[in-house]
């Protein structure tokens, strides 16, 4: 269910965890609508459609050049879309959207910033523009451990990533969109976004996280969208991706068995012989009933059923005809493109 | 910036300093030793080089300061909006909110203020030191030639503004704004020996700025206060309405 700007305007002024409290569940955050964008003849995103609700933390995955920072700049109104739109926060996102971006934290993929300028100049800078200093900055300055009177261009990746970070958080936007959020940080810098993620989702703002860091995506989203070559080709809750979709099995048998022993169940692949009573395989799918009675006509010494890393459900994803290094080769050839 | 207009600044003075003492009738005859293709070149033949117009033309504001003052406002121009996307800086700027029209108005309005700048540190020597070396240029033609000198800057730097708003770094803007002008003033310099090359020179930027005869006193053609004028004001206010339907990243 979307909603109307006016009612989302209301969210505004009493907080999406409150409205949401209220019964307004289900409030789109982010909406697209066929998408698409072209760089002259090169293709960006292509009939991209997809739906963040209120207090969500939506990872948005895919390798380099699949489309995540042309989506991300479409919904910030940084690029104009070749076809379809995009909403945020209920308005149509235009490439003047100014008063959609005064409730929107944005950490670009890569940090950019004024380098002869201070940290604290550029905090200054974007109070100018959002009427006021930020409420969180004091907070996330000590938390990062930041040092704010230091020019950009003497700050390692490292703390250009966390300057990027307090500048976007600052102001409690009700939509963060991060792009590569962690880059350039240590494990415990880490940890502190994620857990100001947390504390945001828990304040009932809402986070679309753009990254090729699964371990990430799987540690802090509720749901997430998977890119491949500018296109949408999944969108699911993290624990249904990870719980169904795709398992490894070892099976010890007590008697020798041959691959082919599983080989033929539908989706059942990549079978191996680990030794002669022992195979391994892979199971995609809705299928772990059939596989059981299968290995149940013989006595099984040892099973292990272990559920896929969100790594291999993504690398699942970007197989192409069982082929995974075409469609890698193919993200790869789109460097150009953002 | 600072350079620029220091650099300005000492050179109006130096060039004021310097006439008592190479300005006049032998500096005529010096200058007139010379091939008028030479003279040319510096802008010269136009105005008497006894005249006080005619040394400031030869010396100092026929070449040298509009090769300054454009290296100044073309570099400047091409950095607003093709600079501040090349470096990646203008999408931290446009995830502010802040609309379009306001950055671009924003950068025009810093762009005026520059050549202002270069306006006063070019002229306001010439006319406060002037009494001290013997020079006086009078309170009308000092506004002519400061007004004057700003359009001209303007209507360099507008169409390097609009090609900065065009591109995403800030090399093609500055370099095709050069090459330009680099073209008409090659157009002026044939003009002058040919007859047949001059159908271009009533939209020549560069055939316009006559500084010797604006300080001898001659008035400005009508022709080129529109020129420049249109040129500058046309170019800002295109750049505004590209860069607001641009992609910026």
């Amino acid at each position: 269910m979307s909603v109307g700007p006016s009612a989302l305007l209301q969210c505004f002024a009493r907080g999406f965890g409150t409205c949401q409290r209220e019964g307004a569940r289900a409030v789109e955050i982010i909406s697209t609508q066929g998408l698409t964008k072209y760089y002259g003849k090169t293709r960006g995103i292509e009939d991209l459609s997809l739906s963040v609700p209120a207090g969500a933390v939506y990872g948005f995955l895919g390798p380099n050049g699949s489309g995540k920072t042309t989506t991300i700049r479409c919904l910030l109104g940084m690029l104009k879309p070749t076809s379809g739109e995009a909403s945020i926060l209920g308005q149509k996102v235009t490439l003047d959207g100014s008063d959609v971006r005064r409730h929107v934290g944005y950490v670009a993929g890569e940090v950019r910033l004024y380098e002869r300028e201070t940290g604290r100049w550029h905090l200054d800078y974007a109070a100018g523009f959002r009427g006021g200093k930020g409420v969180l900055t004091d907070d996330l300055v000590e938390r990062f451990e930041f040092d704010p009177s230091k020019k950009v261009k003497e700050l390692s990746k490292g703390n250009k990533q966390k300057l990027a970070l307090i500048l976007a958080m600052t102001h409690d936007p009700d939509l963060l969109i991060l792009d590569e959020p962690t880059s350039g940080l240590d494990p415990l810098n880490q940890e502190t976004v994620y857990q100001v993620i947390d504390e945001r989702i828990a304040a009932g703002r809402t986070v679309f996280l753009s990254s090729h860091v699964l371990s990430e995506v799987e540690r802090v989203c509720d749901r997430v969208g998977i890119i491949r070559a500018g296109h949408l080709v999944a969108e699911e809750n993290v624990e249904d991706l990870l719980g169904k979709r795709l398992r490894h099995l070892e099976v010890r048998f007590g008697e020798p068995t041959a691959p082919s022993f599983l080989a033929d169940l539908s989706g059942v692949d990549a079978v191996t012989a680990v030794s002669d009573v022992t195979l391994a395989a892979r199971v995609k799918g809705d299928v772990v009933d059939d596989v059981l009675k299968r290995i149940a006509g013989r006595r099984v010494a040892d099973i292990t059923i272990q559920q896929a890393g969100l790594e291999d459900v993504f690398l699942e994803f970007y197989r192409s005809d069982g082929q995974i290094e075409e469609s890698v080769a193919e993200s790869a050839g789109e460097g150009e493109v953002p | 910036m600072f350079w620029f207009c220091t650099g300005l600044v000492l050179y109006s003075w130096l060039m004021t300093w310097f006439y008592p003492k190479i300005g006049g009738g032998q500096y005529a005859d010096l200058i007139e030793s010379m091939p008028p293709e030479v003279l040319q070149i510096f802008g010269g033949t136009e105005v008497a080089f006894d005249s006080l117009g005619g040394y400031f033309q030869t010396e100092y504001l026929g070449l040298m300061w509009m090769i300054i003052v454009s290296a100044a406002v073309v570099l400047f121009a091409a950095r607003s909006f093709a600079g501040e996307i090349g470096a990646g800086t203008m999408e931290f700027l446009l995830a502010q909110p802040i609309s379009r029209a306001r950055v671009a108005v924003t950068r025009i309005v810093a762009f005026l203020g520059y050549v202002l700048l270069l306006a006063v540190a070019s002229f306001v020597p010439i006319q406060a030191l002037g009494p001290m070396y013997g020079i006086d240029l009078g309170a009308g033609t000092f506004w002519t030639l400061f007004a004057f000198g700003a359009l001209f800057m303007l209507a360099v730097g507008g169409p390097a503004m609009l090609l900065s708003s065009v591109y995403r770094d800030a090399g093609k803007p500055g370099a095709i704004t050069a090459g330009a002008l680099l073209l008409l003033w090659i157009a002026d310099l044939v003009s002058n020996f040919s007859e047949a090359a001059k159908f271009f020179d009533p939209v020549n930027l560069v055939t316009y700025w006559q500084p010797g005869k604006i300080i001898n006193g001659d008035p400005v053609a009508p022709a080129g206060w529109w020129i420049y004028g249109a040129v500058g004001v046309v170019s800002l206010v295109a750049a505004i309405i590209v860069f607001s339907r641009r992609d910026v990243a």
